[in-house]
């Protein structure tokens, strides 16, 4: 009841400001498409990063632009009237950009943020796919719409999940292992060996999901050694194995992964949590 | 390069661990507990051995899975080697049965409000696969190892006010799946999909169109929103190959002047050839119901010697207040008696099990008191049967109601169509028991009171030790002696348990596990001895 209350309040205070403001709402001339993000990627890097850190990711003296947190600027109108007026009361100021400047810097921002379904990732879809069940060899541990291997993450959602930055990240870059796949190998006190990924842990026990598909379930004190790999499962050289065209193609596709829109709501209806 | 992929991807298939086969759902529950009531028969009898009489004192909890936020579980575990599967509405947790420790955990999200409202009662498995209902209709099938989608397929529409609550059943790689609630002028309806691919393989709607024989037990158009919700889960008989289920009240609620007739089939037991989707069957427990009686109690088979002769039996402690022993061959009334002492609707059943309704004992404009409540005198907590005992134990409630109609009328959209309710009567002689009834007569054997409890509660189950396992409203979860109804062991959960309790056994070590409102917890013995696997 208090929410349908605020929704609509909020409700008639929009519509109200909007009538005011209806004549003079800027408006973004470019559109999202990528010459203009690298555009405004260029822009930031030159105007932003003392503050914002490079690409907005590691902001010392501000906040940073992308990552978990509680209060976004989400809309491009958001965006560009923080820029162009600053946020009275703390360190950030107007910014005395021309207009087009700012808002290639707000689709910029946009992007990096969408997930990689929302970016115009080029690339040839139907290629990618081939890349995914073929050289890149995906298919062996990712499942697609029910398809695949188990012992990876099910990327049927994937494009709504990660933004592309993210995306190209966990394809090229070693990171830390996810909770869920970690790598583990455990030896029985009756001397089986038993290798996959730890699908949850504790000091007592362990869930471990091998690489035949089968789930352990295991007390630790019925282990004899339990090793850890540091190495993650998942190969970070796909910009090196694959060829420029067949890393591109395979990222269009992953971009496209996208089974379930999280934000969509209904005139009307308020929107539900998990 | 394609080619090299789909070989891929066969190999990959094969060597994919199919868990759960035809064959293992035939068996009676024992180291697995693998539908919602344990079997195809829907007895609740455990074949495990190591809880017994003599050792409960040394049951002890093992682990508590706290479920954050959501609405409270109705939902029975299913085992299967080890891992438990249960839902909470739109979310289903894949845990580890020896340390309650997550595996996977599946969320479907919502998008409009309307989405949300409604039970959710448990899982199905079948093959490598776990299935589910959500709030939103949609029949979900995951990945047992990892949750992965398979496929999700939707089966009906919120807009017009349908949820699914049931635990899909699942026999010879059918998945059925029902709908509620027909307290919103809703039909109720039965769907069958392949469990491999989730395509429709029939459809039988639970209210005859004009021209289908029964169709004429509903004056004028009054069929058009006439209830006979699918609540539930149902027994099926491999032999007979038939499903059976008891379909929901007739719409509205409380007010029958407007649908009068039999109601076909409201409130009947219908026996459904698996196969075809056709009705075998069908008997009706309350013709013309008028407080929301739904006929949703779980039919238990049992295989037993009736009048001198070896029958195939289905039993059912309905919610009017009488139990019923019929022939599960083809539906005919064998004997019914009533299973609780307040109830004035009726005087008894008639050869052929009809009730003999008392003038005038129903909803009235002013207020007519009617025994049972609209509450029942039984509801959809599972009974269980032990055939060493040959008794039938069931949740059973005493209390009458303030019963009134009215003259609402169905709006579309999902809005209650019950045109009146009643006020419980809330009086000393409002009272919670288990009871145990003698299979074929229903005489009372013995009966045990769930002191201060208001409500149902959760249901039973029994183990073939000489066990009765009961979950009770107030938190309590206590076992019985399923000779004798004394108390041999409990434990307080601390919070309600709306939800039938299972069993399961891994690595030679017999768990007991219940869902309350928000925690699933399991006990063991504290000192076991190790059994073999059943």
């Amino acid at each position: 009841m208090r929410m349908r209350f605020t929704y609509s309040a909020f409700l008639v205070v929009g519509a109200f400001s909007y009538a005011l403001a209806q004549s003079v709402v800027p408006k973004n001339p470019f559109g999202h498409g990528p010459e203009v993000v690298a555009e405004g990627h260029a822009i930031f890097n030159q105007t932003c990063t003392t503050c914002h850190g490079m690409d907005g990711s590691e902001g010392e003296r501000a906040p940073a632009l992308v990552g978990e947190r509680r209060f976004f600027r989400l809309s491009e109108n958001a965006l560009y009237d923080t820029i162009k007026h600053g946020i009275p009361g703390t360190g950030m100021p107007a910014l005395n950009l021309p207009d087009e400047s700012i808002w290639k810097i707000v689709v910029f921002i946009r992007a990096m943020r969408s997930s990689a379904s929302e970016v115009d990732v080029p690339g040839d879809v139907a290629h990618g796919k081939q890349v995914f069940s073929g050289k890149g060899g995906c298919v062996k541990c990712h499942m697609i719409n029910g398809e695949g291997g188990t012992i990876g993450p099910d990327l049927s959602n994937i494009g709504a999940q990660i933004t592309l930055k993210r995306m190209k990240e966990a394809l090229t870059v070693d990171g830390p292992i996810p909770t869920g796949y970690q790598p583990v190998k455990v030896v029985t006190l009756k001397g089986t060996t038993i290798e996959g990924v730890a699908k949850n842990q504790d000091n007592f026990s362990i869930q471990l999901l091998d690489n035949q598909n089968h789930l352990h379930l295991l007390d630790r004190a019925e282990l004899k050694s339990v090793e850890e790999s540091k190495i993650s499962l998942m190969p970070h050289n796909y910009d090196k194995v694959l060829s420029r065209e067949e890393y591109n193609d395979l990222l269009a596709m992953l971009a496209k992964q996208a089974t379930v829109n999280l934000h969509k709501k209904v005139e009307g209806d308020g929107e539900v949590g998990r | 390069m394609r080619i090299r992929a789909l070989a891929f991807l066969l190999i990959l298939s094969s060597s994919l661990f199919a868990q759960v086969t035809e064959q293992q759902l035939l068996q009676p529950p024992g180291k697995d507990w693998l539908t919602y009531n344990g079997s195809y028969n829907s007895q609740r009898n455990s074949e495990l051995d190591q809880i017994k009489p003599s050792n409960i004192h040394s049951l002890v909890a093992q682990w508590a899975f706290h479920v954050n936020s959501g609405a409270p579980m109705q939902s029975v575990p299913i085992a299967v080697n080890g891992v438990l599967y249960f839902t909470q509405p739109n979310a289903l947790y894949a845990i580890d049965g020896r340390s309650g420790r997550l595996i996977w955990d599946h969320h479907h999200p919502l998008v409009k409000v309307k989405d949300r409202e409604g039970p959710q009662r448990g899982a199905a498995v079948y093959k490598d696969r776990v299935y589910y209902l959500t709030t939103d209709d949609y029949l979900i099938a995951l990945n047992a190892t990892t949750g992965s989608v398979v496929y999700e397929v939707k089966i009906a529409e919120t807009t017009e006010g349908y949820s699914a609550p049931p635990a899909p059943f699942i026999a010879k790689g059918k998945v059925i799946v029902g709908v509620a609630p027909g307290d919103r002028g809703l039909n109720g309806w039965l769907e069958a999909y392949d469990a491999d691919t989730g395509k429709k393989l029939w459809h039988w709607d639970a209210i005859p169109k004009p021209g289908e024989p029964g169709n004429e037990t509903w004056a004028g158009d009054s069929w058009k929103h006439a209830g006979a919700a699918t609540w539930m889960s149902g027994s099926y008989d491999p032999e007979l190959n038939l499903y059976y289920l008891g379909l929901g009240n007739p719409s509205p609620d409380f007010n029958g002047d407007v649908r009068m007739g039999d109601n076909l089939y409201s409130e009947c037991m219908v026996a459904i050839d698996l196969d075809t989707g056709k009705l075998k069957w069908y008997f009706q427990f309350t013709p013309h119901d008028m407080m929301d009686w739904d006929g949703s109690e779980v039919p238990v088979l049992v295989d037993a010697v009736y009048e001198g002769k070896m029958r195939k039996l289905l039993v059912q402690a309905d919610r009017n207040g009488f139990y019923y022993v019929l022939d599960r061959e083809m539906g005919k009334f064998l004997h019914g008696v009533p299973f609780v002492t307040q109830l004035n609707w009726a005087s008894g059943l008639t050869a052929e099990g009809r009730p003999i309704r008392v003038p005038g004992i129903e909803p009235s404009l002013t207020g007519t008191k009617v025994c049972p409540s609209s509450i029942g005198a039984a509801n959809w907590m599972s009974p269980a049967y032990n055939r060493d005992t040959n008794l039938f134990y069931v949740v059973a409630l005493e209390g009458c109601g303030l019963a009134t109609k009215n003259t609402e009328t169905f709006r579309p959209g999902g809005f209650q169509y019950r045109a009146g309710g009643d006020v419980l009567l809330h009086n000393a002689d409002w009272k919670v028991y288990v009871r145990a009834l003698d299979l074929i007569t229903g005489k009372l054997v013995w009966e045990q009171e769930r002191v201060g409890n208001m409500g149902l509660g959760g249901g039973l189950l029994s183990t073939k030790t000489g066990l009765i396992f009961s979950g009770e409203l107030n938190g309590q979860f206590v076992a019985l002696d399923a000779k004798s109804g004394k108390t041999l062991w409990h434990f307080n959960t601390g919070e309600g348990i709306n939800a039938q309790p299972m069993t399961y056994m891994v690595d030679g070590k017999q768990y007991v596990a219940i869902a309350t409102n928000t925690t699933v917890f399991s006990f063991a013995l504290l000192d076991h001895e190790k059994g073999a696997a059943k």
